[in-house]
């Protein structure tokens, strides 16, 4: 029986059996790890781009609710989950791989580690992502400019607008500015439970419009 | 001579082979994912529709339910600027050209031979309404989860798919007068 | 690694939204071809009548199945970007029955209900409409119903993830059932389906 004699059907069945069989031997259809990496684009973008985000500015973003961002926190989950920025995904380096990460979006690189997220910064660009950014002075600097804002006896008048402000936005991520006598700051450890929220601030997936679902 | 080949042209034809119209379904599909990374859908546009023509009637009862937010979004864009419900206009042009080709253009309400039309057109509307609903629960229609779902393996996919079928087996018997 | 384009930053979103009308163009024009557009031939298949749904549905599972699993291993496309939704487990298996029926009672489900709406066909016109209201009365229940919905999430879960079995060897064992429903498809149809007169082509 010459393969010509069968019907169109059975023509059709035997040719997905075929590429069934073949698949078996495909895996999981593993996308290579290997990249090809332009070194002399990449140094260029080192030098040229300039890539950090203040934590203002990122603590403005977050209070207006625009969710354009993805804020990456790469810290180890046990950090992650005594305290992170709301709206913060944890995705250490080691995930990137595995992780639903297009291309298409703006990510925001936060950690405790400036030189860590400095590499997570490097190798997001030589994988071809865009649109990178490094959260300035990550959480240490989160926690000493928003979480618990100082301000000393003797500020300036200039200076203690400045601070008033920040304490509206401190206020709202539950923090707790604080105004010093003396230069020696005692260390406030960041208690175990987050910060609590005001309600009506809307956490980045809820007001994120569905997009790619039926 | 023009008048055969109008004949010709827009009688109407015969369906195709199912297999093959399944392969282009399948190979449209495979479009989707591959350009888009995401399937194809319909019961999505219907409801960006519902939650816009609220969100204009009634904006703020809109806003403070979390159904139509998730489809109107922050508000910075309009909800009908939506990739399904452009993919929806497409079906329709799609199934027009086809059918013009096909010549299976006409007004018509589809039915079995044995019931009347005011009947069939009041279950149109009833199993509309369920399926919209259950649609809506599932979080997709059959194009969206069945077909999408399908070929991305999903579990949920399957689930759902089978139900379908389940739900649609179960019940056949006594809506056969519709059809049969 | 190139696909999927739009998520490698290829075009931006107000092309997607004409290759989404395009895209939706074909699908139509598929539908339609496979005799979709009409809800006798769309519910015959629960009467084992013409099986044509299981048929083209399960062919086109297949072959983008088929599509994606190969285009991967080439190293053409990234699969881990195609978006798939969560599995609610048990709303969408309650959520599917109540699908399966609305299909037999009103004979279209929402794809192939706007095919047919666009060959004339007016009781799909009113289906649609039964559509909306149904998506409406279910947005007005959502907050005594959204808790539901929302329940036994398990994320994004492949059958992969479930049985821990590759890839490949889940496409082939699917690609066996999707066949062997094909010849028993065939054998029911002989069985049970129209007669060659009364056949709905």
């Amino acid at each position: 029986m010459k393969f010509s004699d069968l019907s169109l059907n059975k023509k059709l069945a035997l040719l997905a059996f075929l590429l069934g069989v073949i698949a078996v031997f495909g895996g999981n259809a593993h996308n290579k790890q290997q990249l090809v990496v332009d070194t002399a684009e990449l140094a260029n973008q080192i030098n040229q781009t300039n890539d950090g985000i203040n934590v203002i500015a990122l603590a403005d973003k977050i209070i207006k609710g625009q969710a354009d961002f993805r804020l990456i926190d790469l810290r180890a989950e046990k950090k992650f989950n005594e305290y992170h920025v709301p709206s913060a995904e944890n995705i250490m380096v080691s995930g990137f791989n595995d992780i639903d990460m297009p291309r298409n979006e703006k990510y925001y690189l936060i950690s405790d580690n400036d030189i860590l997220t400095g590499q997570a910064w490097a190798l997001l660009r030589a994988k071809g992502y865009k649109a990178v950014y490094v959260i300035e002075g990550g959480i240490k600097e989160w926690e000493n400019s928003i979480l618990f804002p100082k301000i000393s006896a003797n500020a300036t008048p200039n200076e203690i607008s400045e601070f008033n402000k920040i304490k509206e936005v401190s206020m709202f991520f539950g923090g707790q500015p604080q105004s010093v006598v003396d230069s020696a700051v005692t260390e406030t450890k960041i208690s175990m439970s987050k910060p609590s929220m005001p309600a009506s601030v809307p956490l980045k997936k809820s007001v994120k419009k569905k997009k790619e679902g039926c | 001579m023009s008048e055969n080949i109008e004949n010709h042209t827009f009688k109407r034809k015969p369906y195709w082979n199912p297999y093959v119209a399944g392969i282009g379904l399948g190979l449209v599909l495979l479009a989707a994912f591959v350009i888009m990374g995401r399937g194809l859908g319909a019961s999505g546009a219907m409801s960006s529709l519902v939650a816009y023509t609220t969100s204009v009637v009634a904006p703020e009862h809109a806003q403070n339910n979390e159904f139509y937010k998730e489809y109107l979004g922050d508000g910075s864009k309009n909800p009908l600027k939506d990739w399904l419900v452009f993919e929806v206009l497409g079906v329709i042009v799609g199934g027009f050209i086809s059918g013009v080709f096909a010549g299976r253009i006409k007004k018509d309400i589809d039915k079995g031979p044995n019931i009347k039309t005011g009947s069939r057109l009041i279950f149109a509307l009833l199993g509309g309404g369920l399926m919209g609903f259950g649609a809506k629960l599932a979080g997709g229609c059959t194009s969206g989860m069945a077909l999408t779902g399908g070929a991305l393996l999903s579990v949920g996919g399957w689930a759902f798919m089978l139900s379908v079928f389940a739900g649609g087996y179960a019940i056949a018997y006594f809506f056969r007068r519709l059809w049969i | 690694m190139i696909a999927p384009f739009y998520k490698f930053d290829m075009f931006g979103f107000d092309t997607s939204l004409v290759i989404a009308f395009i895209i939706g163009i074909g699908f139509g024009f598929f539908l339609e071809k496979a005799g979709f557009g009409s809800a006798r031939k769309l519910a015959a298949q629960f009467y084992f009548k013409d099986l044509a749904v299981f048929k083209v549905m399960f062919t086109a599972i297949i072959t983008a199945m088929l599509g994606i699993f190969f285009l991967s291993w080439f190293g053409f496309l990234d699969h881990s970007l195609l978006y798939i939704s969560n599995t609610y487990l048990l709303p969408q298996i309650v959520g599917g029955l109540i699908l399966g029926i609305g299909f037999v009672i009103g004979g279209y489900c929402p794809g192939t209900s706007t095919v047919a709406m666009a060959t004339g066909k007016i009781d799909a016109l009113i289906f649609i409409i039964g559509v909306i209201g149904g998506i409406f009365v279910y947005a007005e229940m959502y907050p005594i119903m959204g808790d539901f919905a929302k329940s036994t999430n398990m994320g994004r879960l492949t059958l992969m993830d479930i049985s821990g079995i590759p890839f490949g060897i889940i496409v082939f064992a699917v690609v066996l059932m999707a066949v062997g429903g094909f010849a028993g498809a065939g054998w029911v149809e002989k069985k049970f389906g129209y007669k060659d007169e009364e056949k709905i082509s």
